[in-house]
């Protein structure tokens, strides 16, 4: 019979550019997102930014909503605003505000479900980086009643390194799937 | 008010007692009445110049909630109409912007060229004996422009732009008009919903200085921003118009550094202060400036941030904003206004996403019928004299003060009370002959 190559049995290798993505591999990458998902859902902010690269461009871009001739315009661009465009630094400075215990979009915190899922990965021409893309659903509870539904696409840029985690992120690029955000702010983290 | 349930309209707004009812914040026969007598006779801010640069370029935006298509013509005027198509009202441009030969309804194609006219009209040969498409064009707004932005009004009979920003129009240069050489917008219009009354934004950034040492003090703190020794400050509020805006005499040129968190290499905050400082003198200088101009445009100085509250029912505002910058600015000095404007006034701005907080929270209490009737103080200033500044045109309390507020309240109540007059006809209302 005819093999799918879309539908790969769990114990069969993945071979993208030459180099094999491995169930344990893909294992092991997975476990990491959860990993990820799951400091933040515990409101273990510093431990996230820890898993930032000092070189991480964590990006969240724009979109709008375009005709067939303005369609490659629909995600804002690298020299323009965007939701997020952070650094290592940019990112520790929001979080030293988190930990005034003044922060007021955040105290008392949000409650969030970070789920991660449709997790795609590929090599890259170093042996130790891996680009990752995975759709999310982010649930946002606050206050009484508040709640905010976001879900989208990230591509992960992970490198291979010697801690317990197993990767940092230097990439994070955020697709959301809406043009006009449906919430009030975005406190929280992708 | 004669459309309206309420007694007195200082049942409303009090400026003597300096008492402001709720329920301007949640009433929808009140909020129905704005539309009519605040949105539809003031000029509103629709657009930066640079938006849409080429003939064809076009945006869509909103007056109030009416959704509108500015566009640049070929003549290098600009065209604002209402994006409702005159057959059966279906919108007539679906995408957000973009460059555009014309604009042609889905819902039966009738076809408007850029300037707004109707030019097609399908089966009007065999179907259509006596269409005059002259009388047919999308409805056109009366437009203005000031330093770059681009303005657009219903209102056929109201003054001149500049004439309607007064004399507050000066306290817009420092973002307007830092360098000869004019603004450009930075790419990117950040659009967000937040459930809260329009007017509690907009009179915020028309007076309201005094939240921030304590909704922003998180980043205030963390982000090194000088709070001492600031002197008192100083509160401008315009004398008709309804405008505000707010501000220190300080230099600070440091703000775009620490509110992004690093520097971008090569940028150099003094030289690009003196340059301003050159040009506009201590109005170069004006501190966590913030402003509206009545009634939706606001803007926040220092991070160029400008915004319009689109009105979305009593109870809701979209937020638009964009972030200008001088056109001739170096590399590094756009780059670093990009970052810590995007880092400090968007949704996930240190600083804006405190101030959504307040606003959905004091939303949300006024669901109750008794804090709809409980009157909030905006007495804070009262009594306290004016005084004036040589450097700096017209009379100033200080900046902890609410007369701007009572302004912006005084010039709402205005509007509020004054029936709509003849511009409130609409225009090309022609009959087909029979």
């Amino acid at each position: 019979m005819p093999q799918n190559n879309s539908l790969q049995s769990a114990t069969t290798d993945i071979v993208e550019m030459g180099r094999t993505i491995t169930p344990a591999l893909q294992q092991e990458i997975e476990q990491f997102l959860y990993h990820e998902a799951e400091l933040l859902d515990d409101r273990k902010i510093a431990e996230w930014v820890d898993l930032m690269a000092d070189d991480i461009h964590y990006f969240m871009p724009l979109r709008t909503t375009r005709g067939p001739r303005d369609r490659n315009l629909e995600l804002s661009g690298a020299h323009d605003i965007a939701y997020f465009d952070e650094s290592k630094a940019s990112l520790q400075l929001r979080l030293r505000k988190l930990q005034t215990g003044t922060a007021w979009a955040e105290e008392p915190p949000s409650r969030t479900r970070h789920l991660v899922t449709n997790v795609r990965i590929s090599t890259t021409a170093k042996a130790d980086e891996y680009e990752v893309k995975s759709a999310f659903l982010l649930y946002r509870n606050r206050s009484e009643r508040q709640t905010d539904i976001f879900a989208g696409e990230r591509t992960d840029g992970l490198r291979r390194v010697d801690m317990p985690a197993g990767f940092k992120i230097f990439k994070r690029l955020i697709l959301l799937d809406q043009a006009t955000l449906e919430a009030n702010n975005l406190s929280i983290f992708f | 008010m004669s459309s309206m349930s309420w007694r007195e309209a200082s049942d409303l707004f009090d400026e003597k007692a300096g008492t402001i009812n709720p329920a301007i914040y949640a009433d929808p026969a009140i909020y129905e009445l704005e539309l009519e007598r605040v949105f539809s006779r003031s000029w509103l801010l629709i657009a930066h110049e640079t938006h849409i640069p080429k003939a064809g370029d076009y945006l869509s935006t909103y007056m109030g909630e009416d959704p509108v298509v500015a566009v640049r013509q070929k003549d290098g005027g600009v065209k604002v109409f209402l994006n409702q198509c005159r057959h059966r009202g279906m919108k007539i441009c679906r995408t957000d912007g973009g460059n555009a030969k014309s604009f042609t309804c889905t819902y039966h194609g009738w076809a408007y060229d850029i300037g707004g006219n109707l030019v097609q009209v399908p089966v009007e040969q065999q179907s259509f004996a006596c269409l005059d498409k002259k009388q047919w064009g999308a409805r056109q707004a009366r437009v203005d422009s000031y330093k770059g932005l681009i303005f657009a009004t219903w209102n056929m009979d109201a003054p001149t732009l500049a004439d309607y920003m007064g004399d507050a129009a000066l306290y817009l240069d420092a973002v307007l008009d830092r360098s000869e050489a004019g603004t450009e917008a930075i790419g990117g219009i950040t659009k967000w919903v937040i459930p809260c009354n329009w007017k509690l934004a907009a009179e915020q950034f028309a007076s309201d200085m005094y939240h921030g040492l304590f909704s922003h003090g998180s980043i205030f703190t963390t982000a090194e921003i000088p709070t001492s020794p600031l002197g008192l400050g100083r509160q401008f509020r315009a004398s008709e118009g309804g405008h505000g805006t707010g501000f220190f005499v300080r230099s600070v040129p440091e703000l775009r550094i620490t509110n992004a968190g690093e520097c971008v290499p090569g940028y150099d905050p003094v030289a690009d202060e003196q340059a301003a400082v050159a040009r506009l003198g201590t109005r170069a200088q004006l501190f966590v400036q913030h402003m509206t101009i009545f009634p939706t445009f606001s803007f926040f100085a220092g991070f160029n941030t400008l915004r319009v509250w689109h009105p979305r029912g009593p109870n809701e505002i979209e937020v638009w904003a964009f972030t200008i910058v001088e056109k001739d600015a170096s590399e590094a000095a756009k780059e670093q206004l990009r970052l810590s404007s995007t880092r400090s006034f968007s949704p996930a701005g240190t600083w804006e996403q405190d101030d959504g907080e307040n606003w959905v929270e004091i939303q949300r209490v006024l669901r109750g019928y008794e804090a709809r009737r409980t009157p909030f103080n905006a007495q804070m200033g009262m009594g306290q004299d004016y005084g004036v500044d040589p450097d700096l045109p017209g009379r100033f309390k200080q900046a902890l003060s609410e007369g701007a507020a009572r302004g912006f309240y005084a010039h709402w109540l205005k509007l509020m009370t004054e029936p709509v007059g003849e511009h409130a006809e609409c225009g090309s209302v022609a009959r087909a002959a029979e």
